[in-house]
């Protein structure tokens, strides 16, 4: 195949956002900011339309994986920038097309009459091509390339409100993290070009499988794989990396949904696919994926139940769910992941953007429980779409979610031992923390009865129908998973090399299982969310006061969770170090000593000459002691030979 | 014998320098500086005699007319300085300037 | 004259032709740096068609001592004379209504001058005497038309260059020395010096050389007087100063400390990698530390250079056409972000991080600008910063001199484009986005005019350039540091 080849959708999908981009910030933005998100909007359009046109295309078995150009050579070193259409790719893509389009569409109304909002649909734009970049590149330094744009975008996002100081801490935050686990992603790309001389996701996977085939794994491999693991626990928010996303939540609530719900922190897991036949070839490896993965949705969904701010009990979720993807993937499920992928993105924006909703009912960018309650009448539509979302989110059948989160819950119980249990603990908490958010926001007291004022009114049509449509498709996407399915199982082997011997080299844990919807899963998982639904029903509306007692009673509790177990006080306490060194390199080590130390050699010599300036002072009557005294000494020199 | 002119003429050298490094007065330095010369002087005269050298007494005719032109030099700076107000010690006179 | 002379000669009759002109010395010297452009364009273009592989070369006979006045350039020397062209007509451009006499501008023509014949020359006697001539401009940039603490940061900027120089004049007699005694030959032509046997002294002479170009990069420990040169210069001189003169360090090492003693630096490459390795990280973490804007840009001046000289001292092809690249990518980036802070200084008259705030209201084209920048600086892939590290850091990872088998100097590399975020962000959000203070400036501070956007335009238009097709610019230049491939 060659670049003619290449399907229109494919070209449309990058030339309609950098269009639009160009277009509103050189043409719409000078003349008339206010209409910025029309071309954005269209642009949302084309792309929605070429990503399920190359669905359909992939699912006829059109992959295809080509280079365009090489971007930088030298000698046998060399990266090719092109791109990669293959099933796992297109499906992450078709789900960002569809919830990005949504998100934008509710973003056009919420930040309207905002400063910035032409700024806002610009950057939040480029975000969304930096996406579709991450999700087609074909090699790993042009998915660096874009997995870099992706954190730049969302750190202008986050601080987009930048007068106040917890938006700029969290943008900084953010990038820095990312940036940590960047370092990761850098040093896994440089080891791999030292490996195998190339970074492209194709050949990459056939090199790997016949040297493991052969029984000489290169030796940096499992470096590589940990590092690669490193980054993906940066950007989808893993433990220890993930304490960035809760301030995420500063800026605005399209962002929160889009990026960090849907799509940005998903690229962490999207990376780990795409690197899993790497990743698989290092016994144990997977099973740290799984491990790092249970263990993040555990804790995370616990401290999501101790939250009082509507969006943060919704990062600790997303943390919570990214974990969910981790367990799969480690498990061996990749398809599985993918799909608790997709459907996440929908569930969890509608979610996000129903939080957007409260807040705007009372003219603020965030709610906080405290603040909130018994709105289901004021806020019909929301109160709908709320639920539907959360019925998704807590794996009851036929909802979308189940699909998803049930059949990982059923992974991890036939794995056994602890990933058992976290199953069953991420089954019950999850629905515990949703069904508390439901309970506290749209039931219960409402703020005047708590002695607050509110006058909370439903939002206009332009933020309720993106939020319904999101929401439908939370709830009807479970009949999408054997598309999902069809397309994951075919992503590493739909693509002919032209090597030969490649299919049968291709032995990838995952790429063939179709689990299917057991009855086991159906009781446990259900189960365990109906438990958890029960518990929050009763420590929210049976006892209504129990959410703020146990904070009243033992505070010390309430700062554990407010610390996510004591981890962010570690983390504070390792920046303040790096910072603390810094500034005695910079101020004291090079200012003041080797800096002082140089000035001080030159007053030296400037000592050292004024000594001697004496001499040529002008002053006769010295000039001829120190004449004397030198013939002196020539005398006495001359009689001594 | 033959030392006492050599030791007349180192003596009348040292007391020549001395003079010039000691005192602050431009004639008594002028002074010292002709003391040296003589000294000088004396001995080239001795060493003609001594070596036969008839070049050591040319030398000293030479010596005598430098001193004498020298000394007209010196003696009229000196008295630019005295008439220009600023005294005659050398320890005050550090800077060239009118 | 002939087109490689004349790389030297029109900007230093430019000069000449300034320091005349009175009142209209700056139209002089736009008209003498677009000629200087276009020279220096048509001296490339043999090498562009033949795809770097060409080498232009001036000769003429042996004089005294074999000292001749002969010249070489290939793709690194002539983009490096471009570079020099470009950012001259942007410092033009950039000082373009400031009240200075006609003095500056001549002292810009004759930096031009010297430099590129530093970039230019064969005869090493000639590469000394331009070296050395291209202090004295910088002196007088920096010593007349700095900021307040300008005297001492030129004299320091003088004394430390001059007394590195002097251990590089040492070592060249030394080599000249040698060379003659093995051959009979006096000779002072780099093409026919590299290789004499200069046994023992090997490594001093490296040593020597090495003292000579470090200064000049800077190296951690002898770049103590690049913060105080930098803050103190006008901002066009800064621009000069970091886009070109300290390149002129690096071509120095690449050119003739490498080729000289190969031995000696085969056996010295881990110990100098290691130095690199420490610029890159100590530049850094000082950069953290810094409360004045141009101070911490020069401070990650020193990590940018450290990062090249990782890719200079590895010995791999990506890692010296990584290197070369960078030297253009720094010119471009850094300049542009001097400019900047020299536009804010010239409204403002501060420069300190907590003297402003807020100015992404009252300047938006200034913050659009300086936040492109500082993420083409910290190496935000797309953008030209990062193919310059990528490729450094690629070489060192897979570098002969591996330390102890593991990619040594790729981990501390990393751990360099790490902290940079750490140092850059929190600078922009200082100025750009945190609450005005009660003593803030930001009042005083209007957006960009026409001109001053229309100069940011061009370099950042470089910048995407540059950062999204790196391949044309590598295959002009690669091909010159084929001979340090190991």
């Amino acid at each position: 195949m060659n670049a003619a080849q290449v399907p229109w959708a494919a070209w449309l999908l990058f030339l309609a956002p950098v269009s639009a981009i160009l277009i509103g910030m050189f043409v719409v933005r000078p003349l008339k900011p206010e209409w910025t998100h029309l071309p954005i909007l269209a642009s949302c359009a084309v792309v929605t339309v070429c990503a399920l046109l190359l669905l359909q295309r992939v699912l006829m078995g059109g992959s295809f994986d080509l280079n365009f150009y090489r971007w930088a050579g030298v000698g046998s070193w060399g990266v090719d920038f092109g791109l990669r259409i293959d099933g796992p790719g297109v499906a992450v893509l078709s789900m960002v097309a569809v919830v990005g389009s949504l998100i934008h569409l509710y973003a056009a109304s919420y930040m309207e009459g905002d400063p910035g909002f032409s700024r806002f649909m610009l950057v939040f734009h480029l975000f969304f091509l930096a996406m579709i970049g991450l999700l087609t590149a074909n090699n790993y330094v042009q998915l660096y390339l874009f997995w870099e744009l992706v954190g730049a975008a969302s750190y202008l996002l986050i601080g987009f409100w930048y007068h106040k100081e917890s938006a700029r801490k969290a943008a900084l935050k953010a990038f820095l993290t990312n940036r940590v686990g960047d370092f990761g992603f850098l040093l896994a790309i440089l080891l791999i070009i030292d490996s195998f001389k190339i970074t492209h996701f194709h050949l990459l996977y056939f090199l790997v499988a016949r040297a493991t085939a052969a029984g000489h794994a290169p030796q940096f491999l499992p470096a590589i794989g940990l590092l690669l693991i490193w980054a993906a626990c940066a950007k989808s928010a893993q433990f220890p990396l993930y304490f960035w996303l809760p301030d995420a939540m500063e800026g605005p609530t399209p962002t929160s949904a889009l990026m960090h719900a849907a799509t940005m922190v998903t690229a962490g897991v999207f990376l780990l696919v795409r690197s899993w036949p790497l990743i698989a070839a290092v016994p144990g490896l997977p099973d740290l994926v799984a491990g790092i993965g249970a263990f993040t949705a555990v804790s995370s969904a616990i401290v999501a139940g101790t939250r009082k701010d509507l969006k943060r009990i919704l990062a600790y979720s997303t943390v919570s769910h990214l974990g969910l993807m981790m367990l799969a993937l480690g498990l061996g499920r990749v398809s599985v992941a993918i799909f608790h992928l997709i459907v996440h993105g929908f569930f969890k924006a509608a979610l996000f953007l129903c939080a957007g909703n409260v807040g705007h009912a009372i003219h603020q960018p965030t709610a906080n429980v405290d603040e909130v309650g018994g709105w289901r009448k004021a806020l019909p539509w929301t109160y709908v779409f709320f639920v539907a979302a959360s019925l998704s989110l807590a794996g009851i059948f036929p909802f979308g979610g189940f699909f998803s989160k049930d059949a990982i819950v059923d992974a991890a119980m036939e794995r056994g031992g602890l990933f058992a249990l976290s199953g069953l603990l991420i089954s019950a908490g999850s629905a515990f923390y949703i069904f508390r958010m439901l309970f506290l926001t749209f039931h219960g007291e409402r703020p005047e009865q708590k002695g607050l004022s509110a006058h909370p009114h439903e939002s206009g049509s332009g933020l309720l129908a993106p939020v319904g449509l999101l929401a439908l498709g939370a709830v009807v996407i479970g009949a999408a998973r054997p598309v999902v399915e069809t397309l994951v199982a075919g992503g590493w082997t739909a693509l002919p090399v032209g090597i030969p011997g490649y299919a049968q080299t291709m032995n990838l844990p995952g790429s063939t299982e179709i689990p299917g919807v057991a009855l086991k899963a159906l009781l446990i998982g259900m189960g365990m969310a109906a438990l958890g639904a029960a518990a929050a029903y009763a420590l929210t509306m049976v006892d209504a006061g129990w959410d703020w007692r146990w904070r009243k009673s033992s505070p010390a509790l309430e700062r554990v969770f407010d610390s996510d177990f004591g981890w962010k006080t570690l983390v504070d306490w390792f920046a303040r170090g790096v910072s603390s060194l810094a500034d005695f390199v910079g101020r004291v080590l090079d200012k003041k000593w080797w800096d002082g130390a140089i000035e001080g050699s030159g007053r030296v010599v400037q000592a050292a000459g004024s000594l001697f300036s004496d001499a040529a002072r002008g002053r006769l009557n010295e000039a001829l002691w120190w004449m004397a005294a030198g013939a002196a000494l020539l005398l006495a020199l001359g009689a001594a030979r | 014998m033959s030392g006492a002119v050599w030791a007349t003429s180192g003596a009348l050298f040292a007391v020549g320098l001395a003079t010039v490094v000691l005192r602050r007065q431009m004639l008594a330095m002028l002074l010292g500086v002709e003391l040296m010369v003589a000294a000088a002087d004396l001995a080239l005269v001795r060493g003609a005699c001594r070596f036969m050298d008839p070049e050591a007494l040319a030398a000293v005719a030479v010596v005598l007319a430098v001193a004498a032109a020298e000394a007209v030099v010196g003696l009229s700076l000196i008295l630019r300085v005295l008439r220009s107000g600023r005294g005659l010690d050398a320890g005050e006179l550090s800077e060239l300037r009118g | 004259m002939s087109l490689l002379t004349s790389l030297w000669a029109v900007p230093a009759l430019g000069a000449a032709a300034c320091a005349l002109s009175g009142r209209a010395a700056r139209w002089t010297a736009l008209v003498f740096s677009l000629a200087a452009l276009g020279l220096s364009m048509a001296a490339l273009r043999p090498i562009l068609v033949s795809h770097g592989a060409g080498l232009l070369v001036e000769g003429g006979a042996s004089g005294l001592f074999g000292i001749s006045y002969s010249l070489s350039a290939d793709g690194l020397s002539l983009a490096l004379v471009a570079l020099t062209a470009f950012l001259n007509l942007i410092c033009a451009f950039a000082s373009w209504e400031l009240e200075v006499p006609a003095g500056y501008w001549a002292a810009f023509q004759a930096l031009a001058a010297a430099v590129n014949g530093v970039f230019l020359a064969r005869d090493l006697f000639l590469f000394y005497v331009f070296w050395e001539a291209s202090l004295i401009p910088m002196f007088f940039i920096i010593g007349l038309w700095g900021s307040d603490n300008r005297r001492k940061a030129a004299l320091k900027f003088f004394l430390f260059t001059f007394t590195g120089s002097i251990f590089m004049l040492l070592a060249l007699l030394a080599v000249v020395i040698a060379h003659q005694r093995a051959t009979g030959v006096w000779t002072w032509s780099l093409p026919e010096l590299t290789g004499t046997d200069l046994g023992a002294g090997a490594p001093w002479i490296l040593l020597a050389l090495m003292a000579g170009f470090g200064v000049k990069v800077p190296m951690v420990p002898l770049h103590t007087w690049l913060p105080d040169a930098h803050t103190e210069a006008p901002a066009a001189g800064s621009v000069m100063l970091a886009g070109v003169m300290l390149k002129m360090g690096v071509y120095g090492i690449i050119r003739v400390a490498l080729p000289l003693v190969p031995g000696a630096a085969a056996a010295w490459m881990p110990i100098l990698a290691l130095l690199a390795g420490v610029n890159a990280v100590y530049g850094a973490l000082c950069a953290m530390a810094q409360t004045d804007l141009k101070r911490l840009i020069a401070y990650s001046s020193i990590a940018h250079l450290g990062f090249c000289l990782i890719g200079v001292f590895s010995g791999t092809a990506q890692g010296l056409a990584g290197a070369a690249l960078l030297m253009i990518n720094h010119g471009v980036t850094t300049g542009a972000l001097f400019l900047l802070v020299g536009f804010l200084y010239e409204r403002a008259h501060r420069r300190g991080l907590s003297d402003f705030g807020a100015l992404a209201t009252r300047a938006p084209r200034m913050a659009f600008f300086f936040g492109f920048s500082i993420l083409a600086s910290i190496g935000l892939p797309g953008l030209n910063g990062f193919v310059g590290e990528f490729m450094c850091l690629s070489g060192a990872a897979q570098s002969p001199i591996l330390f102890g088998g593991l990619p040594f100097y790729a981990l501390i590399g990393a751990i360099g484009v790490t902290l940079a975020a750490a140092y850059a962000l929190p600078a922009f959000q200082s100025v750009f986005w945190a609450a005005e203070g009660p003593n803030s400036v930001s009042p005083k501070v209007f957006d960009l005019g026409g001109r001053e956007s229309a100069i940011l335009w061009t370099l950042c238009a470089l910048m995407l350039w540059i950062g999204l097709a790196p391949q044309p610019w590598l295959a002009t230049l690669a091909p010159s540091l084929q001979g340090l491939v190991r």
